[in-house]
């Protein structure tokens, strides 16, 4: 869990979410730089993952571990939901579907950063 | 503003699209929040936890009504979901004793960006919007 990697997550999110409300505002359905958005946003939410499974086995222990763990598998299927949904979604509002779980990924990595600062005794 | 793609009912697509992912989104929130809440300290506030579970569920409700298009379960969820966030907003104000732990709807969801608050007005005017439409 690094700042680095939570402002990293959180720009690429915000980006995809632009990008997928432009695509709406444009009339227009989702184009490779959605799916590559995604695909970038997936990679680092993978990322985190396995260096917060790595940070767990060392030992160390979010307060809420539950509760942690919940978010952490939540936010890697987010954007892997939004872009099957939005793929089948014909119309010009599959870029808000994919908007909306950039969204959802974005404020979800600061919960998750929360999270992992309360450590626990 | 003119929409050209609504051809067919209630939320199955278009615009009810957005509205169900954020209505997904929040099923998940909520459902996985009360899970973990009920699983590992139910004892400490038991009336506050089984409200998540409740909103979880009406979330849950709602998202797959909109999505379907059954237009009066929707409609049931949607006004329960309001009347929740409303009530338990006011009581968690007024008596926050009653409410040690956050739910989703304390407060009037200010843990969620008072989406919780603003998610069943934006509900509810749609599906009057789309009340022309032949529902399913």
């Amino acid at each position: 869990m690094t700042p680095v990697l939570v402002v990293a997550v959180t720009v690429t999110a915000v980006l995809l979410a632009l990008a997928g409300v432009a695509s709406t505002l444009a009339r227009r359905r989702i184009g490779l730089l959605h799916l590559g958005g995604a695909a970038l946003l997936e990679a680092l939410l993978l990322v985190q993952a396995v260096l917060a499974v790595v940070l767990l086995a060392r030992g160390e222990r979010p307060a809420d571990t539950p509760t942690f763990l919940g978010y952490l598998a939540g936010i890697v299927l987010l954007p892997v939901a939004g872009v099957l949904w939005a793929r089948t979604e014909p119309t010009r509002w599959a870029g808000t579907v994919l908007a909306v779980a950039a969204g959802a990924v974005g404020v979800m990595v600061w919960r998750l950063q929360q999270l992992w600062e309360a450590t626990g005794g | 503003m003119a929409e050209t793609t609504e051809e067919r009912p209630a939320a199955a697509g278009g615009p009810g699209r957005a509205l169900v992912a954020v209505y997904g989104v929040f099923a998940l929130a909520a459902g996985a929040r009360a899970v973990v809440q009920l699983s590992t300290r139910f004892a400490e506030a038991p009336v506050a936890y089984l409200l998540s579970a409740l909103a979880a569920a009406v979330y849950v409700v709602a998202t797959v009504a909109l999505a379907r298009g059954g237009r009066r379960t929707a409609l049931v969820a949607i006004s329960v979901e309001l009347v929740g966030v409303l009530v338990v907003g006011t009581l968690s104000l007024l008596e926050p004793a009653a409410f040690p732990d956050e739910t989703v709807w304390s407060t009037y969801g200010r843990g969620y960006l008072f989406i919780p608050l603003v998610l069943p007005v934006l509900g509810l005017l749609f599906l009057r919007r789309t009340a022309h439409a032949p529902s399913r």
